[in-house]
């Protein structure tokens, strides 16, 4: 009896060791398909247009650094990074601003409309960017507003904002009540109380909304590349979709183009990937 | 009288008006006006030059007779079944797997996110590049003797092989997100649901089936609305390595929509397309909704 029972605590033991390796061996698989296209790339982008060819898959003989110096300047890649950033910080700012907000109107104001302004806003997550385009530009043409910064900052912030006042109001909503009593007491004003209470204890909800309206204007493509078309106000995304293009046949400068693109963002994930991912993934939760 | 004072300053008229109005105010201007002019549009013969001109049902009948049309309709189908169904299995297979180990999770789990992170446009022209015909997999290929397809090119069968492609890199690209709220979700689970059903006799497996999967069911729901909208609004991936080529034959309605509105110019008709998009967007998170939806249990 008893080595029956020994025998059969080892053998879930090895049992389950077994599926343990074979967990780890079937991740480190799918890890290696998320980084060797990566490394691919880095390695490549070291090479010369030849050496592509000739010896795709070794390390490159020389670091040929040429080709980032190229593809930074005929790419236009510096003017677009700082584009990006000017655009993105502009929107990260304003949406938290006007979102938060909006968000403690609906969430701790007291008004008959409430309700219906949150369904207002919510409205705005299904609708994508691609079914106002047209009118907006044909509007902003017409402004003077194309072919400008402002011109894609606008709707930026206008698209970040039904997701930071959704996650806000969350965040105003579950603040406790003394709070704003015991401010009240003290004889703040409501924008004292916005300004000094709400928002500091809120910075949570301000993180993770903050870092999805930067992760996704950073990232977009169609509406910065139809409303701008003067190479010195694009962002990242639409110059390094221009440079890298079908009539470019330099390789190796193309591949230094990409990197020059992702390398910031993945150094900043590297750092902060743990808050970065859990910040993103309570606001999908939420949102 | 302390109730009433806050009453009082919570009530306060020109408070709400100050907060509300700037939100209210892009998005009358920004999203609720353009989405009426463009259901106007769609009516409309519109080419940019002169004003609009109203031709009744003309670009919807025309959206039928429309090739890449057809082309791009079946591929946004095709798109939002794949990756609803895809990451739906994926990403609860690695949050399954993930939430089992200990050591190394947050490795694993941070480098399946990454290229959620990362810019669609980098990463498609990169995908681009492995899948050139003669750089990349076919390179690897032609190593070990073989001749690989022309993995963008190819335009055999009924979904074709580019389209095959673009799937399983845009699954490559997301699954982390799908992963993510999965894992979140799991983790919530009380532990001592499970303990109990180790007692009655459950392994691994039953109780994954009998408690993970009905408990996880909202966020099943979650995950899918986002999964749907999103291959739906699908764009920079198709646009960077195919640019809706061969012959429209990897054309979606985003790009559709970006050729016909941007490149000919054809407003009331990308406007259409755009109507067609918006229809779907809400069609099929609303379905989603209704059969996915159901009461949150406690935890």
């Amino acid at each position: 009896m008893k080595c029956d029972g020994r025998g059969y605590i080892m053998g879930d033991k090895t049992k389950s060791t077994i599926v343990k390796t074979m967990i780890y061996v079937f991740l480190i698989l799918v890890a290696v398909i998320y980084i060797a296209p990566l490394l691919w790339v880095l390695m490549v982008s070291f090479k010369t247009n030849a050496e592509i060819f000739s010896s795709p898959f070794s390390l490159p003989e020389s670091f040929y650094l040429e080709n980032y110096t190229f593809a930074w300047t005929a790419g236009k890649l510096g003017i677009a990074t700082l584009n990006s950033f000017i655009v993105c910080g502009v929107t990260l700012v304003l949406s938290m601003l006007i979102g938060s907000m909006a968000a403690f109107a609906i969430g701790r104001l007291r008004f008959k409309l409430a309700k219906p302004c949150m369904t207002f806003f919510l409205l705005g997550m299904m609708i994508p960017v691609h079914c106002v385009m047209i009118p907006l530009f044909t509007r902003f043409a017409k402004m003077g507003l194309s072919n400008s910064l402002t011109g894609i900052i606008i709707p930026y912030l206008t698209f970040s904002l039904p997701v930071t006042i959704f996650i806000m109001t969350g965040f105003f909503q579950s603040m406790p009540n003394e709070l704003i009593e015991s401010a009240c007491i003290d004889g703040a004003s409501i924008y004292g109380i916005f300004f000094k209470i709400a928002l500091p204890l809120a910075r949570t909800g301000l993180f993770v909304t903050g870092l999805m309206t930067f992760v996704a204007n950073w990232n977009e493509l169609l509406l910065a590349m139809v409303f701008i078309s003067d190479d010195a106000k694009k962002t990242l995304p639409v110059s390094l979709s221009k440079f890298v293009g079908p009539y470019n046949t330099n390789y190796s400068q193309m591949f230094a183009a990409i990197i020059i693109a992702i390398i910031p963002t993945v150094i900043v994930y590297c750092i902060f990937s743990n808050q970065i991912v859990d910040g993103l993934t309570a606001g999908a939760v939420k949102g | 009288m302390e109730e009433h004072e806050m009453d009082k300053l919570l009530r306060n008229k020109k408070a709400i008006i100050i907060f509300l109005t700037p939100a209210l105010l892009l998005f009358t201007v920004v999203l609720f006006v353009p989405i009426c002019q463009s259901i106007y549009y769609s009516f409309c013969e519109y080419k940019g030059l002169t004003a609009p001109e109203f031709i009744g049902l003309e670009n919807y009948k025309n959206l039928f007779k429309d090739k890449s049309m057809v082309f791009a309709l079946k591929n946004s189908l095709f798109f939002l079944i794949f990756s609803c169904v895809s990451q739906l299995v994926m990403g609860l297979f690695l949050a399954a797997l993930l939430t089992n180990i200990k050591k190394g999770r947050n490795l694993f789990k941070n480098i399946i996110y990454l290229p959620c992170v990362l810019s669609s446009t980098a990463l498609g022209l990169l995908w681009m590049f492995i899948f050139s015909p003669k750089l990349g997999i076919n390179q690897a290929l032609e190593k070990f003797g073989m001749e690989g397809p022309l993995w963008l090119m190819d335009t055999s069968g009924f979904i074709i092989l580019p389209m095959w492609v673009i799937a399983f890199v845009a699954l490559w690209q997301y699954v982390g997100q799908s992963m993510m709220l999965y894992m979140a979700q799991i983790s919530g689970i009380s532990t001592s649901l499970y303990e109990a059903s180790y007692i009655d006799g459950c392994n691994r497996a039953k109780s994954f089936i009998h408690i993970t999967l009905p408990l996880i069911k909202p966020m099943v729901a979650t995950a899918m609305s986002l999964n749907a909208i999103g291959s739906l609004k699908f764009f920079d991936l198709i646009f960077n390595m195919t640019e809706g080529g061969p012959n429209h034959r990897t054309e979606v309605l985003a790009t559709h929509l970006y050729t016909q509105g941007f490149k000919y110019n054809k407003y009331g008709y990308a406007s259409a397309i755009g109507v067609v998009l918006i229809v779907l967007c809400l069609l099929v998170t609303g379905l989603i909704n209704k059969f996915m939806k159901t009461e949150n249990y406690e935890m």
